[in-house]
């Protein structure tokens, strides 16, 4: 699988522009320009970032939303005004696929623009689409410094450390090593980790609360309890605990760890949605008509659960993260440079915490990992609008 | 002809902290294909329980249930998934019974889709056509690509009447359909479901506590009136209305307002002993009814359960001691002599 190691890459972004040729070509072929050059845009992008993981789907939804434009002037005899005798349904296979992938393209537009609408909510999607572009494609531009520059010593000065100046942005840190290539290199690993982490705790989370709210009896009683129990753990001190003794040189078991530790809340959430949406008059009528248990989980319960579990998968994301910088802040997991976090530790040990040259140094990775922060909590505002059919609609 | 659906002593309970709830409580019911009959009675009666389960939402404790003389359980898995597909239930909420989160299209092609209703695509969607047509929702095109939430009360609930049409059902179970929707849409909603009834030969139970709701509607067929789960009166609707036997039925008759001030006025108003309905968990021995019923005899009302039976002087059976036994209904306390209007 090409996946995410081709990463801003050349391979990459050969991927990335194939796929959009997808939608280029279908803009062309539908004469829908704009859409096909945006859809070409996007997807070599996203082809750039995340390789065919993130390519393919993009190729899928960029291609529905030139279709639906494309269909936005075509009769559909469903909406026809004429009698059921004299209305023909019947439709080649090309003409269902277009249709139903027209269908998927207006949600994404109407997605777009409930994204859009709620302000607050698009300045945090545009500042998160900041920080993931420049950690990733950032370094495509930037050449990373690792090693000590005793040149860069201003004269007089006690150490290398330096405010911003010309030719360096935010200055110099306690290597004098240009800060901007440790910001722009240093974020990819701490975003990469939280999200990771984010992924497991929300799975976990997802799994076990639909099976202990829809099984119910033994199920539930044990999956509580676990729950329970771990959630009477304090989360991070355990961590800290833990990371003295588990080797922590791959991000992702640090991911897990964290995933591990922190699924009980969402799940009780779940759990109670799932028992309070069971009993719903419309899952009832769908056991009246035998539609089946998986057709009552992912059509019936869980499409009303998404706005929910995406929001708290956001939040998620936001705890991770900050506990990461923690345990890396108080020296609890291997170092590696370029890290955000392991800026702010090593300005703590190297004892420039309170040299005003050092204000570039530590405040970068501060400021930044804060504008995260907040661009989450805003975009966690507009998810609620995107997934709920009622505030997407805008009625 | 054998009934499309017969209930035997059914019984009904639940365990809420460890207590019993007799909910239903032998029960008796028969119900024959194209009939019209309307299960009446105030909440907690059990009304929505016996809907529950013909639909096959909930087993009975006890007794059994027939349905086109046999019980489910003679038929393999499969065979008692497809029986039980032909009862279809209808909610009363309009605003919960469908899902919000899919279009009304994608509603009404679970069903089709998952029962293999329909071949392709586009036979779906005449189907789909259809359906709505024949709900009245009409033209088919504004609705189909609508979320529920941007349909009125009583369009929800025609797409929900609609959705119980894509399995091609035997019987409908109305669980107050039409309560919640505006005064203004009843009266088409309730149309519509007759001649459904007549297109289709649909089997409908009508769930209400709404007795002037229930006349209206069952006036071809039959009234089960339900007090703390029992039926204390059936019989056809033109005779339970016209000359009600139970007293239940007789108090929930001069309850229903009359449009005309003088009939209101002038309306023989029967006065309960008590208000209060009683404890489902402490129901009073002998006739449920006793301890508000004006005609309380002691000595009789309150020893054994009365069965639904004839009544002398009645088409309908109803279960009141003293009508079984012939006896005239007296207010308590006083005398046959002192009130004129008491009729045997």
């Amino acid at each position: 699988m090409i996946g995410l190691e081709t990463v801003a890459t050349p391979a990459g972004l050969l991927i990335g522009v194939l796929c959009g040729l997808v939608p280029l070509g279908a803009g062309v072929y539908y004469k829908q320009y704009r859409a096909g050059l945006i859809g070409l845009i996007a997807c070599t992008v996203t082809g750039f970032g995340c390789g065919l993981l993130g390519g393919l789907p993009m190729i899928a939804l960029t291609y529905a939303v030139v279709i639906s434009y494309a269909y936005v002037n075509k009769q559909d005899p469903f909406t026809s005004r004429m009698a059921l005798e004299d209305v023909d349904f019947s439709e080649t296979r090309r003409e269902h696929f277009q249709r139903v992938m027209a269908r998927i393209g207006e949600r994404t537009r109407a997605s777009i623009r409930a994204l859009t609408r709620n302000k607050a909510g698009f300045a945090g999607f545009l500042g998160i689409m900041f920080f993931v572009l420049v950690t990733v494609f950032g370094p495509l531009f930037i050449r990373y410094e690792g090693e000590t520059h005793m040149e860069r010593r201003a004269p007089g000065a006690l150490a290398l450390v330096a405010p911003p100046s010309e030719g360096h942005p935010l200055g110099l840190d306690w290597k004098g090593r240009d800060v901007l290539s440790h910001m722009v290199h240093g974020g990819q690993r701490l975003i990469a980790t939280s999200i990771q982490a984010g992924i497991i705790a929300t799975a976990l989370a997802v799994a076990l609360g639909s099976a202990a709210g829809l099984l119910g009896g033994p199920v539930d009683t044990v999956l509580s309890a676990i729950a329970n129990f771990i959630l009477t753990i304090p989360g991070f001190p355990l961590l800290i605990v833990l990371a003295a003794v588990v080797d922590f040189d791959s991000d992702f078991m640090l991911a897990v760890l964290f995933g591990v530790l922190n699924w009980p809340t969402l799940m009780r959430a779940v759990r109670a949605q799932v028992m309070s949406l069971r009993e719903r008059d419309y899952v009832q009528a769908a056991m009246v008509l035998d539609l089946g248990l998986w057709h009552v989980i992912s059509r019936e319960v869980f499409p009303n659960m998404v706005s929910y579990i995406s929001i708290n998968f956001i939040f998620t994301i936001r705890v991770a993260m900050y506990s990461i910088i923690g345990l890396t802040f108080l020296g609890m997991v291997p170092l590696r440079d370029p890290d955000w976090a392991v800026m702010i530790f090593t300005g703590r040990q190297q004892g420039v915490l309170f040299l005003p040259e050092a204000a570039g140094m530590l405040l970068s990775p501060i400021i930044a990992i804060a504008l995260f922060q907040l661009s989450l909590v805003l975009f966690a505002r507009s998810l609620e609008e995107i997934f709920n059919p009622r505030l997407r609609s805008g009625l | 002809m054998t009934p499309i659906i017969e209930l035997r002593h059914v019984n009904r309970s639940f365990i809420k902290d460890k207590q019993v709830i007799p909910v239903l409580q032998d029960v008796n019911l028969s119900i024959e294909e194209n009939e019209i009959i309307c299960l009446v009675g105030e909440s907690g009666c059990g009304k929505t329980t016996t809907g529950k389960i013909i639909v096959g939402l909930l087993d009975p404790s006890q007794g059994e249930m027939l349905i086109d003389g046999q019980p489910i359980a003679n038929h393999d898995k499969q065979a008692q998934k497809r029986i039980r597909r032909q009862f279809q239930i209808v909610h009363q909420d309009p605003f919960a019974s469908l899902n919000p989160a899919h279009t009304i299209g994608d509603i009404l092609s679970f069903p089709l889709r998952r029962h293999k209703m329909v071949t392709g695509t586009g036979s779906l969607r005449r189907r789909i056509w259809e359906l709505l047509t024949m709900v009245d929702l009409t033209p088919p095109g504004d609705i189909v690509n609508k979320y529920p939430h941007q349909l009125s009360g009583g369009q929800r609930q025609r797409v929900s009447i609609a959705r119980a049409l894509t399995v091609q059902p035997r019987l409908v179970v109305a669980d107050e359909a039409v309560s919640m929707v505006d005064v203004s849409i009843r009266i088409s909603l309730l149309k519509m479901l007759h001649r459904l009834r007549e297109e289709l030969g649909l089997t409908i139970i009508f769930i209400t506590h709404d007795l002037a709701l229930a006349k209206y509607f069952a006036w071809e067929g039959r009234i089960a009136v339900m007090y703390l789960g029992r039926i204390v009166e059936m019989g056809r609707t033109p005779d339970v209305i016209a000359n009600p036997a139970h007293p239940y039925t007789r108090a929930l008759l001069a309850a229903v307002p009359e449009a005309d001030p003088d009939l209101t006025r002038s309306k023989h108003v029967l006065q309960l002993r008590s208000d209060e309905i009683p404890r489902l968990t402490a129901i009073p021995p002998g006739c449920a009814f006793h301890p508000r019923c004006p005609f309380y005899v002691p000595g009789l009302c309150d020893v054994d359960v009365p069965a639904l039976g004839a009544a002398p002087g009645f088409v309908q059976q109803a279960s009141c001691w003293p009508l079984q036994k012939g006896l005239p209904l007296v207010p308590a306390g006083l005398t046959p002599e002192m009130t004129a209007d008491a009729r045997p």
